[in-house]
C-alpha cells in the first residue's frame, strides 16, 4: 500500500478517477499533491492510452532507454509522470460482477471524476442521479470536451484542439506567419488546472453543508477562460489580433536571440525605461556595438515598438557569439529581464531548479529511478511530498478490493478469474 | 456595490496584492466564486495592468499616455482580470498605510501577492509579520522563480519564464527561433495552480486554524507541464526539440490550412485513419504505408500533400464538423470573432454581458467550469479607489474621521472619502 499523506490539506478525501490521458490526471495530480487519495481506476480493455500501445516499436524514447520490455504499459513516461502518488486498479464496468464493485467504490468515495467522451457513464447507466444513489454526498467532475450540454456536447476534443478552439493558435505564431500550435496540449492543464481548483471549491462546499456537487466542464470553455483579455480587446477594436511571434504589443524590446552553439538562444526584454537604459549601456559598452542611448528610434517605448525590425537586429548581432548562460548573468546583473532558452538537459542541471527540488528521482519498480517534475508549488505548513512511483496496471487492486472495499480474498480471485480485474491488458486503443 | 451576498466562496475574505497577470488570475477566480477580493492599489495609478491597452475609449493605443500617472480604468486585460474584485487605494509606503495593511491581513482569510521576492519584507510586510497579526492567514506569493534559489530575484517577463520552464524550445519551427504563446499563459496558468494551492491551505487553516505560505514559481509551473518533452529525455536521454505544427513529428496532428483560415487535423486512434481518407475523398490516404501513427510520421510530406488539396477548398467549420461527424477529433483555429460566434459556446450561455461606468458593455467569457449551484458571481472590474471608504468601514468598522486621517496622512486617496 501507498504511505498515506501526512499532514496534508486533502489527506481525508478519496477521489475515484475514471480520467484519461492528460486533462482530467493533472486535476488529480494536484489533488494527489495536496495529499488526496486518488484511486485511478482503468479498463484492461481500454486502459489509460497515456501508457502507450501493447506492443510499441523499441526505439521510442519515451521508454526507459528506448526499451518498451516485456510490460510496456508500465513503463512509459508520460503515464509515470502524471500519476504519481496514485493507486491504480483496473475494474470492467460492462460486467455485472465489475459494476457491483463500481458502485461500491462510488459509495466509499468523496469525487467521482472522468473525463470519457460525453455521454459514456451515463450510457453505462451511470448519471450524476445514479452515482448518488451509491453515494449521496458524492461531488462529481464530469470534463469532457464541450461540457455535456449544447449541439456540440458529443464532439470529440484534445488539448491540441483546445489550443486552437480558445483562440489560443490564433495568437501564436511567427509574425506574418500562420498560427502554431504550443509544443504541449496546452488545453490539457489549463482544464485540469481550473477543474482541481473548482474541485476544491466543491469540498468546502461539502464541509459546510453536506451537499455533493455537479461539475460540468467544458474544456473548451475552461481555455477560453485564459484569453478573456482579447475576447474583450476584440470588442473593442474590431480587429482579429496580430501574432507577433516572441514581441510584446506593449515594449520592445522582446525575443529570442541566437547565441553560441547549435541551437542556442536567449530571451531578452526591456519593459520599461530603467531596463531599456540598462540593457542599451550594456550593449554600448562592447565596443563596437552601435548608439543606442541617443538613438531617436529607440527613445520611447512607443519608438522602440515601432522600430522592432532594426533593434532586434541589433541586438541579434549582439547575442550571436555569446554564450546565453553568462550573457543572461550579465544582464541580470545590470537588471534586465533574460533567461536563456532552456532545453531538456539544462533543465534538469539547472542549479535553481536543483536546488528548489524543482524535479524529483523517484524510483518506478519496472524503470528504476528517473527524474521527474515534482510538485509545483512550495507550502510551509503543509509541504506535501510524492508518497509512491505511478502504479503500474492494477497495481492496488488486492489492497484497494480487499483493504479498503472489504472484498475477501476469494472474491476478488473470482474477479480475477472472471476477467473484471487484472494486471495485463486484454486490449488497447491509442490515439 | 455591496459585499458578495452569494457565490461557493461567499464570506471568504482576500487580500490582493496583485499586480499584471499571474496574482490577478488567481484572485479573479476567488472573485468569481464569490469571495470579497479587496485588491489593493498603490496610488495614484494602481495596478500597472490598467495601463495596457487596448482601451474601451482608445482602442487603437496599447500604453497609456506615459506623461500621465491618471489611473486608467478601460484596458481589455485590466477588465477582465480584474473583474469582481473590490478597489482599496493604499499607499504602502506610508506607515499608516502599512498598519492599515497590517489591520486588514488580520480581517483576512488570504492574502495573495505578486511582488518581486523580498519586497514585502521590505514594506515591513513580511510573512513573520502577517503571521503575527493572523495565524490563520493564508499567504500565497507568486514570483517568477520562487522565494528561494539562485534565481529568485532574477527578473522576468513572459518571454523569459516561457523561455525558462521549458516550454519555449519546443515550441516553433526546427530551423528557426524558438517561440512562446501568444497569450500570457504562463503568468496565467501559474495563477491558475495558486488558487487551487490557496483553496487547498484556506480548508486546511479553516479546519487547523493554521495558516501558512505558499511559494508559487511561474516559470516552475511551466516546468510542470512538459509532459512528454521533458520525460523523454528524463528517461532515454533523448532531447525533445521544436516540430513546429506537426504534433510529435507526424503528419495529419496538428494545424493545416483551408479555405478560410485554418484547421486542427488530427488522426485520432489508427483505426479511425481510414476515415480521413474517405472524409477527403483521397483513396491514396488509405494507402497502408500510411494506416499506423509511425507510418504517418515516416511519411508526414506525402500525407500532407494529399491532404492540402482538399483542405484549402473547404472551410474551417466544415472540415471540423466533418470529421467530428466521423468520429475524429478535429478542430479549427478559432479567431477572436469566431469564439463570440461559436455556437456551442452561444447555446450554453458561455458569455456574460458586463456594464462599466467607463467601458460600457462588453460580453466577458464567464464560467471556467459550471457547477450545478449558484457558484460564481459576474460583477465588473472596480475603478481605481473606487472601495478604499467601503472596505475600511466594511472591515475595519473605520468611521468617517478615520477614514479622513487617513486620507490627510496620505496613505489612502484624498477622493476616498465620499464613498
Amino acid at each position: 500500500m501507498l504511505t498515506p499523506a501526512t499532514i496534508q490539506p486533502l489527506k481525508n478525501y478519496r477521489i475515484l478517477d475514471l480520467s484519461r490521458i492528460w486533462a482530467g490526471p493533472y486535476c488529480t495530480k494536484l489533488m494527489a499533491d495536496l495529499g488526496a487519495e486518488v484511486v485511478k481506476l482503468e479498463s484492461l480493455s481500454v486502459y489509460d492510452s497515456h501508457r502507450g500501445p501493447v506492443s510499441p516499436a523499441r526505439g521510442i524514447a519515451a521508454y526507459p532507454d528506448g526499451e518498451p520490455g516485456e510490460e510496456p504499459w508500465n513503463r512509459n513516461g508520460w503515464f509515470n509522470c502524471l500519476h504519481l502518488s496514485k493507486y491504480g486498479i483496473t475494474l470492467e464496468l460492462t460486467n455485472d460482477a465489475g459494476r457491483r464493485v463500481f458502485e461500491q467504490l462510488v459509495s466509499i468515495s468523496d469525487v467521482l471524476i472522468e473525463n470519457f467522451r460525453q455521454g459514456s457513464l451515463e450510457r453505462l447507466g451511470y448519471d450524476y442521479a445514479a452515482l448518488r444513489r451509491c453515494r449521496p454526498d458524492l461531488i462529481y467532475v464530469s470534463m469532457p470536451a464541450f461540457g455535456n450540454t449544447g449541439p456540440w456536447k458529443s464532439y470529440l476534443g484534445y488539448g491540441i484542439g483546445q489550443e486552437q478552439l480558445s483562440g489560443m493558435a490564433h495568437l501564436t505564431g511567427y509574425p506574418g506567419d500562420g498560427p502554431m500550435k504550443s509544443g504541449i496540449n496546452h488545453g490539457d492543464p489549463i482544464t485540469g488546472s481550473h477543474a482541481a481548483g473548482l474541485l476544491l471549491a466543491a469540498l468546502r462546499h461539502r464541509r459546510r453543508t453536506g451537499e455533493g456537487m455537479y461539475l460540468d466542464v467544458s474544456q473548451q470553455e475552461s481555455s477560453v477562460a485564459l484569453m478573456g483579455g482579447e475576447v474583450l480587446a476584440y470588442q473593442m477594436t474590431g480587429q482579429e489580433p496580430e501574432r507577433t511571434g516572441n514581441r510584446s504589443r506593449w515594449y520592445a524590446p522582446a525575443n529570442s536571440y541566437p547565441c553560441a552553439g547549435e541551437d542556442r538562444w536567449i530571451t531578452i526584454a526591456a519593459t520599461n525605461e530603467n531596463q531599456w537604459a540598462a540593457l542599451a549601456a550594456l550593449i554600448e559598452s562592447d565596443g563596437d556595438a552601435p548608439e543606442l542611448t541617443d538613438d531617436a528610434r529607440f527613445a520611447t517605448a512607443e519608438a522602440r515598438l515601432a522600430h522592432q525590425d532594426e533593434l532586434d537586429a541589433i541586438i541579434a548581432d549582439w547575442t550571436r557569439g555569446q554564450d546565453a548562460f553568462e550573457l543572461a548573468g550579465r544582464l541580470q546583473s545590470a537588471g534586465v529581464p533574460a533567461g536563456p532558452v532552456l532545453r531538456g538537459p539544462d533543465l534538469l542541471e539547472n542549479p535553481h531548479y536543483q536546488e528548489r527540488g524543482t524535479f524529483l528521482t523517484v524510483d518506478h519498480p519496472q524503470v528504476g529511478p528517473r527524474q521527474y517534475p515534482g510538485l509545483p508549488w512550495k507550502m510551509t505548513a503543509t509541504p506535501g511530498e510524492v508518497r509512491s512511483p505511478a502504479p503500474t496496471l492494477g497495481q492496488h487492486n488486492r489492497e484497494v478490493y480487499g483493504s479498503l472495499l472489504g472484498l475477501s480474498g476469494a472474491e476478488i480471485d473470482a474477479l480475477e478469474s472472471g476477467g473484471v480485474i487484472g494486471t495485463r491488458p486484454t486490449g488497447s486503443r491509442i490515439i | 456595490m455591496s459585499s458578495p451576498t452569494n457565490g461557493l466562496l461567499n464570506g471568504v475574505k482576500a487580500l490582493d496584492l496583485t499586480h499584471y497577470f499571474a496574482g490577478p488570475y488567481c484572485t479573479r477566480l476567488l472573485a468569481g466564486l464569490g469571495a470579497d477580493v479587496v485588491k489593493v492599489e498603490r496610488p495614484p495609478s494602481g495596478d500597472p495592468l490598467r495601463r495596457l491597452g487596448p482601451f474601451a475609449g482608445n482602442p487603437g493605443a496599447y500604453r497609456a499616455p506615459d506623461g500621465s500617472a491618471a489611473p486608467v480604468e478601460d484596458g481589455a486585460w485590466h477588465l477582465y482580470l480584474n473583474a469582481g474584485k473590490r478597489s482599496l487605494g493604499l499607499n504602502l509606503k506610508t506607515e499608516q498605510g502599512r498598519q492599515t495593511l497590517l489591520r486588514l491581513s488580520e480581517r483576512a482569510d488570504v492574502l495573495v501577492e505578486n511582488f518581486a521576492p523580498g519586497t514585502l519584507d521590505r514594506l515591513g510586510l513580511g510573512y513573520e509579520e502577517l503571521r503575527r497579526v493572523n495565524p490563520a492567514l493564508v499567504v500565497a506569493s507568486i514570483s517568477n522563480f520562487g522565494q528561494t534559489g539562485p534565481y529568485r530575484d532574477w527578473r522576468a517577463a513572459e518571454v523569459n519564464l516561457y523561455a525558462m520552464g521549458g516550454l519555449m524550445n519546443i515550441t516553433g519551427e526546427p530551423d528557426r527561433e524558438p517561440l512562446k504563446e501568444g497569450a500570457p499563459v504562463a503568468q496565467l496558468g501559474a495563477g491558475q495552480n495558486a488558487f487551487a494551492a490557496t483553496l487547498a491551505a484556506l480548508m486546511y487553516a479553516e479546519e487547523t486554524g493554521e495558516g501558512q505560505r505558499i511559494d508559487i514559481s511561474i516559470a516552475e509551473y511551466a516546468t510542470n507541464i512538459l509532459e512528454n518533452a521533458l520525460m523523454q529525455y528524463s528517461y532515454s536521454g533523448q532531447e525533445y526539440t521544436r516540430v513546429g505544427n506537426r504534433g510529435y513529428g507526424r503528419a495529419a496532428w496538428g494545424i493545416y490550412p483551408c479555405r478560410d483560415g485554418f484547421v486542427g487535423i488530427i488522426a485520432g486512434p489508427d483505426h479511425r485513419w481510414p476515415e480521413v481518407s474517405r472524409i477527403m475523398e483521397r483513396e491514396e490516404l488509405a494507402d497502408p504505408r500510411f494506416a499506423s501513427r509511425r507510418g504517418r510520421q515516416d511519411n508526414a510530406d506525402e500525407v500532407d500533400a494529399l491532404m492540402l488539396p482538399w483542405l484549402i477548398e473547404q472551410d474551417k467549420v466544415d472540415i471540423f464538423k466533418a470529421g467530428q461527424e466521423s468520429g475524429l477529433g478535429f478542430s479549427f483555429v478559432a479567431t477572436m470573432q469566431d469564439i463570440l460566434e461559436m455556437e456551442q459556446l452561444l447555446a450554453r450561455g458561455y458569455f456574460v454581458e458586463l456594464e462599466h461606468p467607463v467601458a460600457g458593455t462588453l460580453r466577458y467569457p464567464g464560467a471556467p467550469i459550471r457547477p450545478d449551484t449558484d457558484a460564481w458571481v459576474f460583477r465588473r472590474a472596480p475603478l481605481f479607489g473606487e472601495h478604499t471608504a467601503a472596505v475600511l468601514s466594511d472591515w475595519l468598522d473605520l468611521s468617517g474621521s478615520h477614514i479622513s486621517e487617513l486620507a490627510t496622512s496620505g496613505a489612502i486617496p484624498s477622493g476616498a472619502i465620499q464613498c
